[in-house]
């Protein structure tokens, strides 16, 4: 009973073509009547993007966060590997092109002549990032709560999981700087050298706070970027089920509609994951250079 | 004007989401055109204008990402 209704969301929220019009008309009169749901709109879409259990393990997040560190283990492992006589091929070539973008122009620019031991701190915020953005683009079958599923799953569209790469970002700056110029200096380097005395009890507060929002806009960003490209992308495949609800004609007309903009719109994901990635990486060592060498 | 919390706080979601994306679009828009500016004036310099432009437009996009953040605390209340 719980079957039917479970297989026209995951056909429609699941971003598979085959088997859709085969569910719809069968089914779309027991999705007005089933109440399991409360199966508003919104509460489909934040049932979607918000965190839930899967598999048994208590959050879906957790377990995608961990399945991309570890494919990013894998992948830099692969290219690892492949290095013959000094010289990568395949996947290899890949991650070295990136590696080397990441140590000449965003560590060594931006940190100075000794940017290059941060390097191997924003390889891993960038890979990670990346690879877990386009690990939620794959949708993958899940069980929950006594039900298939099949959705992609964002672990950096939660806050928790944006909130630790930002703790891991704040604690490198603050290392970058204690580490380079001690305890004192670095924070008396928070407020510039020829500052007129009245303007320091505004600077010192502004520059101590500024030390925290850094890595909080961090957060905020990245978890925004990717929380509303998932929504976007949910919330149109949902135009199915909606108009299915109307008419079956409707449903059916509106399938290929809402499959091209959510293909569209994933598009853009792909390229809001890796501009995400690299301004993350890129942020991070702008503010690690600003506390190693500030510019006074 | 409704008086219901939870139907004012959709009414000004929906506003607020509009007001964030004319600020986002705006600032935006300029630094585009900004950017167009700049890669005709010196074609040789596309390359690093593009880079340049796409990091600004990443932070601007975050600030209108923190408006839509509280609109979707709203919308969901």
């Amino acid at each position: 009973m719980t079957l039917l209704p479970a297989l026209l969301l995951a056909t429609a929220l699941g971003q598979t073509p085959e088997g859709s019009p085969g569910a719809e008309p069968a089914t779309h009169e027991t999705t007005a009547q089933h109440a399991e749901h409360d199966a508003g709109p919104a509460q489909v879409l934040m049932h979607h993007v918000v965190d839930g259990p899967v598999f048994g393990f208590g959050s879906k997040h957790l377990v995608s966060f961990v399945l991309a560190a570890l494919l990013v283990l894998v992948i830099v492992q692969r290219a690892k590997a492949s290095y013959r006589q000094g010289i990568p091929s395949g996947v290899g070539a890949l991650v070295e092109s990136f590696v080397v973008f990441i140590r000449d122009e965003i560590a060594e620019k931006n940190i100075g002549h000794d940017g290059r031991k941060f390097t191997p701190l924003l390889c891993s915020f960038f890979f990670f990032i990346l690879v877990a953005a386009l690990f939620g683009l794959v949708p993958l079958p899940q069980y929950a709560e006594g039900e298939w599923s099949f959705a992609g799953v964002t672990s950096t569209g939660n806050l928790a999981v944006t909130l630790a790469l930002a703790c891991v970002s704040f604690l490198a700056q603050q290392y970058a700087g204690i580490a380079r110029n001690g305890w004192l200096g670095h924070f008396k380097h928070l407020v510039p050298a020829g500052m007129p005395v009245f303007l320091l009890p505004i600077m010192i507060p502004v520059e101590f706070l500024g030390m925290f929002t850094k890595p909080f806009a961090l957060m905020v960003r990245l978890f925004a970027n990717m929380l509303a490209g998932h929504m976007v992308i949910t919330a149109l495949l949902m135009l199915i089920p909606l108009m299915s609800a109307i008419s079956v004609g409707f449903g059916i007309a509106i399938m290929p509609v809402a499959f091209g903009l959510a293909l569209f719109i994933m598009l853009l994901e792909l390229l809001v994951a890796l501009i995400q990635a690299y301004i993350f990486t890129l942020l991070t060592a702008i503010f690690i250079g600003m506390y190693a060498h500030p510019a006074h | 004007m409704p008086t219901d919390p939870k139907a004012l706080a959709y009414f000004a979601a929906g506003i607020g989401a509009g007001l964030a994306i004319m600020g986002g679009g705006a600032g935006i828009g300029r630094l585009a055109a900004a950017a167009m500016d700049g890669i005709s004036r010196q074609p040789a310099a596309a390359g690093d204008i593009r880079g340049a432009m796409i990091v600004a437009a990443g932070l601007i996009e975050g600030v209108t990402f923190f408006a839509l953040v509280v609109t979707i605390l709203l919308a969901i209340k």
